[in-house]
């Protein structure tokens, strides 16, 4: 019963005035910069630093958490409606959710990514109210070996996000993790691939590759089908999903959020792989797999859900531990520090209104966000009505001020221009983008779990197995990889002997 | 045209010789940009905000703070060595950017000791010797001992190769006569994290950002690399009483400008951030992240960043930890 | 066969060994290490051996089965789009937001088939150069001159 009570505490907290004003100023403040591309949480959060201190821990905690959340939100319309992912995990939303988009289902697919988000924010908000004390201890049992293996599993599953030929989505991958060692290696210190400028050392940003590939190659691509005129269908056809589409993403949402719940856990990378393991999942599940990245309605649900569940619970080893998952949470930790609080375990106990009100907010805030987005979608859909021509050159400016942002450097549009005549050439050759973006995101982790693993058991490589999680990991990793493979085989033995014949 | 133009060029030379020593006088006459060679939100950028922040009403122009991050602060501090040396263009970064990079790098295009003059030394933290929970050694004299016995065996987390934790460990080693496997993470949290799980053993961490772990049992403190003891840890010892001569070691943040300012310009700058430095709820703030104010002149931060930079040169060299480039 | 040499698998694969042969070249300066003490040069080396091999492959597929035409790339796209960025990245300190960014958008712009110079399009650029300044300039702070220093500022 002390859940009830901690629960009430939570709700007289989250709804006193002032916390429910400052909880609807974060989440719209967050979507506007998570719709605008390349603009993330961080800057904003930084900027806004130095007004929280005069704001109680509560409040200013509630803010900053609905900045974040809210920017995850936002970062999904503008993949869905423009194919601009601004991070990673909204890389497979654009994937079915663009598709949906160019047949007229823009509007459907927002609002399924509006419904997953906020049915998967409520349960992640339960979960974390009753296990996160009993989860804190997961986030620590993830050492290096144990997420060596978790990215080995992100890799594979991310062969299954191309539709295409298999031999190019490994090539694509393997390209992307090249790409990925660009920068200084964090073991030696060595610069690698940099060409000797400095503007390298740091790697190149994912906003920087994913603007390019995906923003200006599409654009590319598009320009060459102009007269067609069919860039994005103008009649819009039911704004909202039916309720036979709400049926059909039911489990993929539940699914979702599982995947989301449990992998935001891990502060190492965990929730960034949750919106694409969802995907994986679902297309693995589903009957007619062949749909996805042509406009499948699950390949949004699935991985929005993920996304928003993982964004959630990447609270749970901030707060019981004070370990960040994400710069954004690096950020809130400073805050809390700056408040005079040091986040850790203690902080269940010794700031109740604080730990309870903010997880109340959370889902104060996915409320206010669904609100907020289901009225906008008709004004959205209508944005993309515009006709190409008109869009394209404000797309080519958003993607340049947004790349310009990061670094506040121009060196970076260059390097973008460059990855988006890349995009445009590659496509050219079946090539898709998608996987090249995971093995970019995933390869340097990769790398840095597999050495530092091996350094720590002194080149040991049996470790792997031994530790449970890690071998499970493992495990599940090679069973999806022959299930992948295998029927790829066999179609290329049955095309053969068609051939012969 | 020719006559023109030189005409133009004499009126534009007296304007200068004019506008000159007009500027030096008038300073601040536009707003100020202070460069923070790293991303938003780390301790470089947090200390230049706060402090900029509390100066400017005293100042009378606003200071703008941009983020140039890249390279340990090698790209943000570059581009300031290239900048005039106006006052209108200050930069705040760390212990890495102007102690250890020129240590530790033969490429850098920016050599702090020719290129920037230190405006003062804004706020310091010792290092702390923390060890993973049941490693075993609850001293140091153990800890010597146990390394002694199993060389090359206990795994030393750092924060990143070159960085300040590393090079205290590197210096430890060479202090104590011992050896271990340097452990190189991306950034200190993650290295935190790992010795809380027990997949490394030992680490040196600023102590503001790990007192709290210590006191929920997460890790275990044995000694810091202060002058004296911390009055948050009292029966924790520091490293010199141990007897581990030359092992006193702060990260520290730090405020500069291009070579070359105008000296009003630069006792103007000096006073109005030390003096921002001193308010009372700034140093309150900068307490609670773990962080002792320092706030001395430019001269002798120029001659403390020269000292680090032969003092961090001298362990790079004995450890052997040049980076091949 | 000259149709081979066409093929996407054959063109694509053809990339994957050249990237993959230049990474590798590259990573011979960085130490290899050994299993237990990786050094720089390990994962590159594996990498790019890997991506020479999946490029092989897919050179080899492009002479065993018939594969599609690689399609026309056209360059009036090409160059307008991308040379817009970067004629935008080389003189927005010069010129200033309020110059650099119709000049960008114009010219991606005149990619498009159906561009023409009208009353809403100049409209549509007037209120995207505003949006520039008084959301990303003023709101945001990104550090940017409004305008350049062609103009003294």
């Amino acid at each position: 019963m002390e859940l009830i009570s901690n629960l009430g505490l939570g709700f007289a907290t989250a709804f006193s005035f002032w916390n429910l004003a400052y909880c609807l100023i974060g989440v719209f403040l967050g979507t506007a910069i998570g719709v605008l591309p390349g603009l993330g949480p961080v800057a904003t959060i930084a900027m806004l630093l130095p007004v929280t201190f005069g704001l109680s821990p509560e409040t200013a905690m509630i803010m900053l958490a609905g900045i974040f959340y809210g920017a995850q939100y936002g970062g999904s319309t503008t993949a869905i409606l423009v194919n601009l992912p601004g991070e990673s995990s909204s890389v497979v939303t654009a994937l079915d959710g663009y598709q949906m988009a160019r047949q007229g289902h823009a509007g459907k697919a927002l609002a399924t990514a509006a419904i997953g988000s906020f049915i998967a924010g409520t349960i992640a908000t339960v979960v974390i109210a009753f296990i996160a004390p009993a989860l804190s201890n997961i986030a620590l049992a993830f050492g290096p070996r144990e997420y060596f293996s978790l990215m080995v599993l992100g890799l594979v599953a991310s062969v299954v996000l191309a539709s295409g030929s298999l031999l190019h989505a490994i090539g694509m991958i393997v390209l992307g993790l090249l790409l990925g060692l660009i920068g200084t290696d964090v073991n030696s210190g060595t610069l690698r691939y940099t060409f000797g400028r400095f503007e390298l050392a740091d790697g190149i940003s994912f906003v920087v590759v994913a603007m390019g590939m995906f923003g200006i190659g599409e654009i590319l691509v598009n320009l060459e089908n102009e007269t067609t005129r069919t860039m994005l269908s103008r009649k819009v056809e039911g704004l909202m999903p039916t309720r036979a589409d709400l049926r059909r993403i039911m489990a993929p949402v539940a699914r979702g959020t599982t995947i989301g719940s449990v992998l935001g856990i891990l502060p190492g990378g965990g929730a960034m792989l949750a919106s694409f393991a969802a995907y994986a999942l679902e297309k693995k599940v589903s009957r007619q797999p062949e749909r996805f990245g042509h406009g499948a309605i699950e390949g949004v649900a699935g991985p929005e859900s993920a996304n928003n569940a993982a964004a959630q619970t990447s609270f749970i080893p901030m707060l019981t531990l004070g370990i960040p998952s994400n710069p954004t949470m690096a950020l809130m930790i400073g805050a809390l520090i700056m408040q005079g609080i040091q986040p850790g375990p203690s902080v269940i106990s010794e700031q109740p209104a604080l730990f309870w009100g903010l997880i109340v907010s959370m889902w104060i805030g996915n409320v206010m966000l669904l609100v907020l987005n289901l009225p906008l979608i008709g004004l959205w859909v209508r944005m993309i009505g515009i006709p190409y021509h008109f869009l394209y050159p404000c797309i080519v400016f958003f993607c340049v001020i947004g790349v310009f942002s990061i670094n506040n450097a121009t060196f970076d549009i260059w390097l973008m221009a460059l990855f988006g005549v890349a995009g445009y050439v590659l496509r050219k050759l079946d090539c898709e983008p998608a996987p090249l973006l995971l093995g970019f995101v995933l390869g340097p982790m990769l790398e840095e779990h597999l050495r530092r693993a091996m350094l720590i058991s002194k080149g040991d490589p049996t470790g792997f197995f031994t530790s449970p999680i890690s071998a499970g990991l493992l495990f599940v990793a090679a069973a999806l990889l022959i299930s992948i493979l295998l029927p790829a085989i066999r179609n290329k033995r049955e095309e053969a002997f068609q051939e012969e014949e | 045209m020719n006559r023109i133009i030189s005409v133009a060029a004499g009126l534009a030379l007296a304007c200068g010789a004019l506008a000159g020593p007009l500027a030096a006088q008038d300073y601040p006459s536009k707003p100020v940009t202070l460069i923070v060679p790293f991303p938003p939100g780390g301790a470089s950028d947090t200390i230049g905000r706060v402090t900029s922040q509390t100066m400017q009403p005293g100042f009378g122009e606003s200071i703008v703070v941009e983020n140039k991050p890249g390279a340990n602060g090698a790209l943000g501090a570059a581009s300031v060595a290239r900048s005039a040396p106006d006052g209108y263009t200050l930069i705040a970064a760390s212990i890495g950017t102007f102690g250890i990079n020129p240590a530790l790098r033969s490429d850098l295009e920016y050599d702090p000791r020719k290129d920037l003059e230190m405006l003062t030394i804004a706020v310091r933290t010792p290092n702390a010797l923390v060890t993973r929970p049941g490693l075993g050694a609850k001293t140091v004299e153990e800890l010597v001992a146990k390394l002694k016995a199993e060389p090359d065996t206990l795994t030393f987390a750092s924060s990143g190769t070159g960085s300040s934790d590393h090079l205290t460990a590197e210096l430890f080693w060479q202090v104590s006569e011992t050896t271990g496997i340097h452990v190189p993470y991306k950034g200190g949290g993650p290295a935190q994290t790992d010795i809380m799980g027990g997949h490394a053993d030992v680490s040196f961490q600023n102590l503001g950002n790990i007192a709290n772990y210590v006191r929920e049992g997460k890790m275990e403190l044995l000694a810091i690399t202060a002058d004296e003891r911390s009055p948050d840890f009292p029966d924790i010892p520091t490293m010199k009483e141990l007897g581990y001569d030359g092992l006193e070691v702060y990260s520290w943040q730090a405020f500069a400008a291009p070579k070359g300012l105008p000296p009003e310009v630069k006792a103007k700058l000096s006073e109005g951030l030390t003096s921002a430095l001193k308010t009372p709820a700034v140093t309150e703030q900068f307490a609670k992240m773990g962080f002792t104010v320092v706030a001395n002149d430019p001269a002798a931060a120029d001659a403390f960043v020269a000292d680090e930079i032969g003092r961090w040169s001298k362990v790079i060299k004995d450890g052997n930890i040049q980076p091949e480039q | 066969m000259t149709s081979n040499f066409q093929s996407k698998d054959f063109w694509a694969g053809s990339v994957y060994v050249a990237i993959g042969l230049a990474a590798l070249v590259i990573a011979q300066d960085y130490k290899m290490g050994t299993a237990a003490r990786m050094g720089a040069g390990y994962f590159p080396t594996v990498l790019s051996g890997i991506l020479i091999l999946i490029g092989l492959a897919s050179i080899l597929r492009s002479f065993t089965s018939k594969g599609e035409a690689v399609g026309r790339i056209q360059l009036r796209p090409l160059i307008l789009v991308v040379g817009s960025t970067l004629i935008f990245a080389a003189s927005v300190r010069f010129l200033g937001t309020l110059i650099a960014v119709p000049l960008m958008c114009l010219l991606a712009a005149s990619a498009s088939r159906l561009f023409r110079i009208s009353l809403p399009a100049l409209g549509a650029l007037a209120l995207l150069t505003a949006f520039c300044v008084l959301v990303f300039q003023m709101g945001l702070g990104v550090p940017l001159p409004i305008l350049g220093s062609l103009f003294g500022a």
